[in-house]
């Protein structure tokens, strides 16, 4: 008896369906990238329950006959290809042959095409199964209809979201396409509402107006540099905008659109320094490269691909990228001086607040010794300072806070008795929320202020997705968001944690970063929520903080219960001890 | 450029200057007061690049001319000077003297060319409003402006002219305050300006209640002008937010009280609220107002007030900070508060004011946890 068979040819396509078919959104990319192969101009995409049951790809591209519709539904049956040596610099998006036969092993497909309007042909496959074939009259194109998704793999069907949010990852795959092929008009429907008409665009610009509005894309930078056979074009963040609007990549080389970590990298290297560390400009970049110096087929979604010369590639991102903020184009626009010719430069001189470092005087000190070892480290992670901190909050009087001063906007200094001890105010403002909020989360007691004014945020589907899964713990630290339709949420009321706090800031970052977070338990969740708001409604470094709010953030540090650490488990408190300053100046 | 003047009219002129030089600069030439002779005395004018200000004083002008004097150490010395005359004069662009009694004093300026140009407003078209109906305005709404950065708009006041009246609101977006008055009717186009309250500031405290002001928009400031005074400011642009979509019509419940009963009630329950968000709870019954705070960790208050109030019982909580902050500005002894529900606006009026001004402020609720 032998042990080794070979797969009947309907579970093979069964297994690469695995790889190629994931939910109903690679069933989307994989049916409009054939339309676009086929040289549509036109493709209407209707969907149904978020793709389960219903998702149908209508063109007009060049449509098939019925020898070709037939074998378009054969495993490795493409027209893009012919010879392996055709691989090197394929153009076509497709070319595995692999879609078609995937997506029909695992649902009911009905293919309606034709080369002319007139008579053309239909095809009924299910499971994979030999398609039936009857004549049929149609225009030009092809439609193909994909009904009843993963009903015979039901591991699969169990993997599947809810509606809503496969519905989301389609409209995100529809969006990166109609941002690929502009000449293409795109319209997509689901559940009978229309939600994106994209007439063909001239340019990246006019495209992402149809998208997320003309004001958005009014505000982005050009980017078009030529750098050796490498060319990069596209749109980018102006620095002073980036972090106000949800953040947004899109990366395509070749007429690709692909995932590119390196190619991120490269570009948010050329903002360093424009923007506060932390935050992430939204990108829209398009590279052309030598079709020979990549490799698409890496990915079975051909998400990825591979550079012969990524460093090349990387740097000419970054280059194209610096030289368009470097145009007076990218400069903020304030409107501030209104004094014809006068150009104040821009650097200019802020005076700190700060107070004398006066040796303290008889009282107890703030922090008891730590056992002060002759080989102490030149900067030691001062776990003692921090326990002394918390362990002394309520015997202290408020008032008996060392003289405190702020270096380089992003530490606060002051005194000990043990050496010169360092703050970040960040971590330190984190760590503060973050207990703060997680108070108000088991207590259900947040203070929550109604806006005047409700402000909306429009976001991607991900975010929203974000949203949904944290919704019960955004109303629990006190924000009242509502759906207001489409992409956009409505908020009514906001926490109130410090003067500074910008609600909408934070809750745009907040969103943002959870994108994407699959933590499944409601537990963690949570904690992964706090932490995050915690982090971006703290101040930042950076910010100029009046002594009295140093103060208040020592005092409120203090009282936390673990002051040393900051939710990301860096630390909060650095201290250079005394005896390493003698030492360093001879003293000992 | 030679002349004489009192120490008296030097100084009067300085002060009404010295606020609109910037403290820190990076332009020196903004730390200097523009010094320039005129018909019927000098003109003096300094600006931040924001904000604009220039009055002329009178004095015995020998020879015309103009330059820029360090702003500081010029009222310094215009502090400490002997009652006598002070003759003034500049030797070339940039050195001048300045001499009273005995005293005797070389300073370096700047050249006059080196001074920002004002900006160009026409008074052809403009407003002609009472300083003291502004300085009404504008002592009754400033305070309710944004200081936060993230919403640039809302750190202006909303100036609307209209032919017969003029309003002026400003909100941080928890509270807003709003005042109308009635103006002689002007030709001038209606026009909604954003402006910048540190400007306002300065008109309120440079020109007399009784003078009548000429108020004239340029392409992105606005001027104020006396015979002797100007004011110019950059407008924030716009739009401002519909503020009057946001003001309750249909708030059914009236309540009114003792303003400073009110005032001393609050403060008392503010000493235990929360220092982040002061926020108190309030009942309304019929004739009285329960106030509670529980604070953890520290603390709880109770106190009432007894009030005029016949509506439904309602339970509402507020930053009492923000509360106490509008009481301060009611120009009346006793004040109306209306609602409707606890998550809606609240608002709060003057009662029995017999001004021909309309004034009211809004709050925004807290939320109650129960």
């Amino acid at each position: 008896m032998p042990v080794i068979s070979v797969l009947p040819s309907a579970v093979a396509d069964q297994i690469a369906a695995g790889e190629v078919v994931e939910r109903p959104a690679s069933v989307v990319k994989e049916l409009v990238e054939n339309s676009l192969d086929a040289g549509a101009k036109s493709v209407e995409i209707t969907v149904q329950e978020g793709g389960r049951a219903l998702i149908r790809i209508s063109d007009d591209g060049a449509g098939m006959d019925a020898d070709d519709a037939v074998l378009s539904l054969a495993r490795h049956g493409t027209s893009k290809i012919r010879t392996s040596a055709d691989l090197t610099g394929v153009r076509t998006f497709g070319f595995r042959g692999e879609a078609l036969p995937a997506i029909c092993s695992v649902s009911r497909m009905e293919i309606e095409t034709a080369l002319h309007d007139g008579s053309g042909t239909r095809l009924e496959a299910a499971g994979g199964a030999p398609p039936t074939v009857t004549p049929t009259q149609r225009r030009r194109g092809t439609t193909v209809t994909v009904t009843d998704l993963f009903y015979n793999s039901p591991a699969r069907a169990k993997f599947l979201r809810g509606s809503r949010s496969e519905w989301r990852a389609i409209s995100e795959i529809v969006m990166t396409l109609a941002l690929t092929r502009r000449d293409i008009r795109f319209e997509l429907l689901h559940d009978g509402r229309r939600s994106l008409t994209a007439p063909p665009a001239s340019s990246l610009r006019v495209r992402l107006g149809a998208l997320w509005g003309v004001q958005y894309a009014d505000g982005l930078l050009d980017v078009d540099d030529v750098a050796g056979p490498i060319h990069v074009s596209g749109l980018v963040e102006r620095p002073a905008n980036v972090g106000t609007a949800t953040r947004r990549v899109f990366l395509s080389v070749n007429g690709r659109s692909i995932r590119d970590a390196g190619i991120v990298r490269g570009a948010e290297a050329a903002y360093r320094s424009t923007i506060p560390a932390g935050t992430r400009p939204a990108l829209y970049l398009e590279v052309a490269v030598p079709a020979d110096s990549v490799d698409v087929n890496v990915h079975p979604a051909k998400a990825e691909i591979r550079f012969q010369d990524r460093w090349t590639v990387e740097r000419a991102v970054e280059r194209a990228v610096r030289r368009a903020l470097g145009t007076f184009d990218s400069s903020a626009a304030m409107g501030r001086s209104f004094f014809g010719g006068i150009t104040a430069p821009n650097a200019h001189v802020q005076v700190i607040e700060s107070e004398i470092l006066a040796p303290q005087a008889e009282d107890t000190p703030l922090f008891h010794a730590a056992s002060s070892s002759a080989d102490a480290a030149d900067v030691k992670d001062y776990e003692t300072v921090a326990r002394d901190i918390a362990g002394n909050a309520s015997t202290r009087e408020d008032d008996n806070i060392p003289p405190l001063t702020q270096l380089r906007r992003t530490y606060i200094m002051f005194e000990h008795e043990d050496g010169v001890v360092l703050i970040d105010q960040h971590s330190a403002h984190e760590r503060v929320l973050y207990e703060e909020f997680m108070r108000a989360i088991e207590t259900g007691s947040a203070d929550s202020q109604r806006l005047l004014l409700p402000f909306t945020l429009t976001l991607s589907a991900a975010e929203l997705e974000a949203f949904d899964l944290n919704r019960e713990y955004f109303d629990k630290l006190g924000f009242e968001i509502e759906p207001f339709g489409g992409n956009a949420l409505i908020v009514h009321a906001v926490p109130l944690p410090h003067p500074r706090f910008d609600a909408e800031r934070c809750l745009r970052d907040t969103l943002a970063s959870l994108t994407g977070d699959r933590t499944p338990s409601a537990h963690g969740r949570h904690e992964r929520l706090v932490a995050t708001i915690a982090c971006k409604a703290a101040v930042k470094g950076g910010d100029l903080l009046s002594g009295a709010e140093m103060r208040a953030l020592f005092v409120a540090l203090r009282d936390t219960n673990l002051p040393a650490h900051d939710v990301h488990g860096r630390s909060t408190i650095v201290q250079l001890a005394w005896s390493e300053v003698d030492r360093r100046f001879g003293r000992s | 450029m030679r002349f004489t003047i009192s120490r008296e009219k030097l100084q009067e002129g300085l002060n009404a200057v010295s606020a609109s030089i910037p403290t820190k600069t990076t332009l020196p030439v903004l730390a200097n007061i523009l010094v320039e002779t005129t018909d019927r005395g000098i003109r003096l004018s300094g600006t931040d690049l924001d904000i604009a200000v220039s009055t002329e004083v009178a004095a015995d002008v020998e020879a015309s001319g103009a330059v820029t004097i360090p702003a500081k150490k010029l009222s310094e010395l215009a502090r400490e000077l002997p009652p006598a005359p002070v003759k003034i004069a500049a030797l070339g662009e940039q050195r001048i003297t300045l001499e009273c009694g005995r005293s005797k004093f070389k300073l370096l300026g700047l050249p006059r060319d080196e001074f920002p140009t004002f900006p160009v407003v026409r008074f052809n078209e403009s407003w002609r409003i009472k300083s003291g109906d502004l300085q009404k305005l504008i002592g009754a709404t400033v305070f309710a402006v944004s200081t936060e950065e993230s919403r640039p708009i809302l750190n202006g006041v909303l100036w609307e002219l209209r032919p017969e009246q003029m309003r002026m609101v400003a909100t941080n977006g928890h509270r807003l305050a709003k005042m109308e008055t009635p103006i002689v009717a002007s030709s001038a186009p209606a026009s909604d300006l954003i402006v910048p309250p540190k400007a306002l500031e300065q008109v309120r405290r440079l020109f007399p209640a009784e003078e009548e002001l000429e108020v004239a928009r340029g392409e992105n400031h606005i001027g104020f002008r006396s015979p002797l005074t100007a004011v110019y400011t950059r407008l924030i642009e716009g739009p401002y937010p519909n503020y009057d979509q946001v003001i309750p019509r249909d708030n059914d419940k009236y309540a009114i009280a003792d303003k400073n009963a009110l005032i001393s009630a609050l403060k008392r329950m503010s000493v235990i609220a929360s220092d982040q968000t002061h926020r108190i709870r309030m009942a309304f019954n019929s004739g009285m107002l329960k106030f509670s705070v529980t604070t953890p960790d520290l603390g709880e208050a109770q106190d009432e007030l007894p009030i005029r109030y016949d509506g439904d019982q309602l339970e509402i909580g507020f930053n009492a900070s923000y509360l106490l902050e509008i009481l301060r500005f009611m120009p009346t002894d006793e004040i109306k508060l209306t609602f409707k529900a606890p998550e809606r606006a609240a608002t709060i009026e003057p009662e029995g004011w017999t001004d021909p001004a309309t004034y009211m402020c809004l709050v925004m609720p807290l939320r109650l946890m129960d």
